[in-house]
């Protein structure tokens, strides 16, 4: 390129730029073009107006350099043509013009040609004007595409700009101009200014007085304004648009108005409430969950504390919630809960509206907007009552709780019925901290748990310290079988006839934190809240379980023995149950051995009879436990179906002690012989015992002589390690002394 | 071919009289063209020749006619050629005539246009000299 024009180095001058000439006088025409192509141009020439159109048709330069006055078509037709073609709406055209000629240059600017030329030989500075043309041309260009990619990305923030004038002489509401993007963010029409009146008028009611007086505080103090307005579309839409604007002052100091910014910002919001929703509510329900009860009742207790009134905490504890789910499905339980959870928001004032930071702001009875009803998870829930008069109060709520749920609840297509234990603790009285409340309302709950539960009570000291352990252990027994911490461990029963095991009793143990509870302190506790029934039933799936890892490691073919209730003799499911467990595992129904205490059995016979019959038909054998300790009605027992029975543990403890043991011991060996039953001794613990059992016909025994109680895998070793070599004092006692040794040994001869 | 022509000295027919061409008008034109490769000055003065020939046609037609705009156009388009071809008299003549058309001062114009037929003539025949140098 050349070096003489001062342009030339301009950045975007990699390619020489294209000149379109027009001129219709040839001499000029070469002149021009020569002087121009010497100059770095690339010149294409005209000889006329329509000449020139029919190129500039089919081909784009980069600039047009046109004669004013030519026959036919002249320069300011043409340029007027080229301006109403989209392509050409920004081309700068240099229009060549008389020295003389004033008329013309105004009729150029007319036509809109950029600029006028004098046409004059002076070649340089019709180059250095192209150049600058050009430049300029390039900058519009960058400028325009920087507008529409300044609107674009408004357009996508959903933003768009404004300006507002101060009204002259403080009157009126001043000059509000939008851009068109700011129109597009309110849905106003690209040419409407709606002006600051129009704008208010969008502004939702209930908001419109108090953005327009913060409006006049912000303007009067000439503050920066930032806010969130919901507003009413035209098209019914309500959108939440966020204002954020700067004043603007003039060299003296004097505030002009202010400048900013409309953005639509309804999703935003509608993200950070769903968000805020997320953290204080519970999903199920929708009830505030316990983050957000933690802060109310802390709002609370302040609120409280500062006027001297008292507030109650209301725990509520579903009963028998996971019978309810376990028997019909978390599914159902769910339904459950957000009925339940429907009802007990009736039950008080309840506000959903989520708070964080200050009440202050909400004034002098805010505190009543902290009543609710809240889940604090699982089947619990609490209402907090900020403002009590007294017990009375908390109570009534209480008893309005106990009766909404006296309605059947209908889950999965069948009607329920649920009730709930209510434990109230009072501010002040019965703690001043979240934390003691909490704690307090939980030790009041679980006593109407252990009063039966379907009630209320109010804390009391004395209720803390009363079963307080039994209660906290009948909770985590509650959530034992789900934290898989029960275990089965197994006693073998041994015939000592021939030194082999004849069978197994399985005996529930919980390992509760690291440490086995004895079933002495938690089975009664699970008869009693009728956790009994969901743990045997999974005592005879575990004890099916087991039969069937044994059967596959050592041939075990004899059957596990699993204590059962005499409630759940009563279920009509029972059967079912026992079938299903048994098959899952591939394993023959006599796998199963079900035994029943000589009192449970007593206590129901009619009910329990039907059961017995059914469990027999099918293979599982009956054993009664603990036999000589009731009040058998032997009549009865002739006509039960039932294979064994099993000498209490007393008797046998004193056998060689107290004749009478004895005596007991073979009336019950004759009984069992006479109706064709088995007979077995449990609890023995001695040689002398073992030799007593044997002596009055009892061969079939167990206790700790042989086996403690002992997990499966130790069981198996012991099967192992003691019975198949036959090393233990016992074995060689009992197949050394008796009468009945050359028998047993023949027979395994 | 005219070459080193003496500063303001004449190239035309008659060496003593006043130059048709100016030469440092030629000279100028000549810089268009450093090298001379493209033959400038010929193309030029064909060009400018033609163009006469084109337009001078026109003017007895337009000047029966009373045909102003017609006349100014033929002046227009010759004003700039000429002086561009460094005929810098009739250039001026021509800016005389369409000056007084655009005042509407056309009948003044018309008194001129003998004159100006006859500095045509003469710049024709100055042209034709250095075509054929």
């Amino acid at each position: 390129m050349n070096i003489d024009t001062p342009f030339a180095l301009d950045g975007a001058d990699a390619l020489p730029p294209k000149v379109l000439l027009v001129d219709d006088d040839e001499v000029n025409l070469i002149m021009t073009s020569m002087a121009l192509t010497e100059r770095g141009f690339v010149v294409t020439q005209a000889d006329g107006g329509e000449r020139a159109l029919d190129i500039l048709s089919g081909w784009q330069p980069d600039i047009v350099v046109l004669d004013a006055m030519m026959p036919g078509m002249d320069g300011f037709e043409v340029c007027q043509r080229l301006r109403t073609q989209a392509v050409y709406e920004n081309t700068p055209v240099l229009m060549l013009t008389g020295l003389d000629d004033d008329a013309s240059i105004t009729r150029a600017y007319q036509a809109g040609a950029t600029d006028f030329f004098v046409k004059a030989n002076q070649w340089s500075l019709l180059a250095g004007r192209l150049h600058y043309l050009l430049r300029a041309s390039r900058t519009r260009i960058e400028l325009e595409r920087n507008r529409a990619k300044l609107a674009r990305a408004q357009d996508l923030a959903r933003m768009g700009s404004f300006e507002w004038r101060r009204p002259v002489l403080y009157v009126g509401q001043g000059t509000l101009t939008l851009s068109p993007e700011g129109l597009r963010v309110l849905g106003r029409g690209h040419h409407e200014q709606p002006g600051l009146r129009g704008l208010l008028r969008m502004v939702t009611r209930e908001e419109r007085r108090g953005f327009l007086r913060m409006l006049n505080s912000v303007a009067q103090s000439s503050a920066v304004l930032t806010t969130d307005v919901p507003v009413l579309l035209f098209d019914g839409r309500q959108r939440i648009i966020h204002v954020e604007a700067e004043p603007e002052f003039n060299e003296h100091g004097h505030s002009l108005g202010y400048t900013g910014i409309v953005q639509d910002v309804t999703d935003r919001r509608q993200a950070e409430d769903k968000i805020r929703h997320l953290a204080n509510f519970d999903s199920l329900t929708g009830l505030p969950n316990r983050r957000q009860l933690q802060w109310r009742l802390e709002r609370a207790l302040e609120h409280a504390k500062r006027l001297e009134h008292a507030c109650a905490l209301l725990l509520i504890d579903l009963d028998r919630f996971k019978v309810i789910n376990d028997t019909l499905g978390h599914a159902a339980g769910d339904e459950l809960l957000i009925e339940v959870a429907k009802r007990l928001r009736g039950c008080v004032r309840h506000s959903d509206q989520v708070m964080e930071g200050s009440l202050e702001a909400a004034g002098a009875r805010s505190h009543r907007t902290l009543e609710a009803v809240g889940r604090l998870g699982g089947d619990e829930f609490v209402a907090l009552l900020p403002e009590v008069g007294g017990e009375p109060d908390a109570e009534r709520v209480a008893q309005r709780i106990l009766e909404v749920m006296r309605e059947p609840v209908f889950v999965a297509g069948q009607e329920c019925f649920v009730t709930a234990s209510v434990g109230i603790s009072m501010y002040p009285r019965d703690g001043e901290t979240v934390a003691d409340l909490m704690r307090n309302s939980d030790v009041a709950m679980y006593a109407v748990k252990s009063q039966g539960r379907n009630g209320s009570a109010i804390y009391s000291p004395m209720l803390a310290g009363r079963g307080r352990e039994k209660l906290e252990l009948e909770s985590a027994l509650h959530k034992a079988i789900e934290r898989e911490e029960l275990v089965l461990h197994y006693q073998p029963k041994v015939d000592v006839r021939s030194a082999t095991m004849v069978g197994a009793e399985a005996l529930m143990r919980w390992a509760r934190g690291g440490q086995l509870v004895p079933p002495g302190d938690f089975i009664p506790l699970a008869e009693e809240s009728g956790l009994i029934v969901p743990l045997s039933e999974w005592a005879l799936r575990e004890a099916a379980r087991q039969a069937k890892i044994w059967q596959t490691n050592f041939g075990f073919s004899d059957s596990i023995a699993v204590n059962l209730p005499n409630r759940l003799f009563e279920r009509s499911d029972l059967v079912d149950h026992i079938h299903n467990c048994v098959t899952t595992y591939g394993v023959p129904h006599s796998a199963i051995q079900l035994e029943i205490t000589e009192t449970g059995l007593m206590k129901d016979l009619q009910n329990v009879i039907p059961s017995l019959h059914r469990l027999t038909e099918l293979g599982i054998e009956i054993s009664i436990d603990d036999f000589g300790t009731g009040y058998s009605s032997l009549a009865y027992l002739t006509a039960l179906p039932i294979a064994e029975l099993k000498i209490d543990r007393s008797f046998v403890r004193d056998l060689g002690v107290t004749p009478q043991s004895s005596a007991v011991v073979t009336a019950i060996i004759a009984l069992a012989r006479s109706l064709s039953l088995r007979v077995i001794a449990e609890g023995v613990e001695n040689l002398r015992q073992m030799e007593v059992l044997h002596r009055l016909g009892c061969s079939v025994m167990q206790g700790f002589l042989f086996c403690r109680g002992v997990p499966a895998d130790d069981l198996e070793r012991w099967v192992e390690q003691t019975i198949l070599p036959r090393k233990a004092p016992w074995i060689v006692d009992a197949l050394g002394a008796t009468p009945l040794r050359a028998r047993s040994t023949s027979g395994k001869a | 071919m005219l070459t080193e022509p003496p500063p303001g000295q004449a190239c035309g027919t008659a060496p003593n009289a006043p130059a048709v061409l100016d030469a440092g008008a030629l000279a100028r034109l000549g810089e268009l063209d450093p090298t001379g490769k493209g033959g400038i000055v010929k193309r030029v003065m064909q060009a400018y020749v033609g163009s006469m020939d084109k337009l001078l046609p026109q003017l007895g037609p337009a000047r029966q006619a009373k045909d102003f705009v017609a006349i100014r156009h033929v002046a227009h388009t010759l004003k700039s050629s000429s002086a561009s071809v460094g005929a810098l008299s009739l250039s001026g003549r021509c800016a005389q005539i369409e000056a007084l058309i655009r005042q509407d001062r056309g009948a003044e114009a018309l008194t001129l246009l003998d004159e100006f037929l006859d500095e045509c003539a003469s710049v024709r025949l100055a042209a034709a000299a250095i075509l054929a140098g």
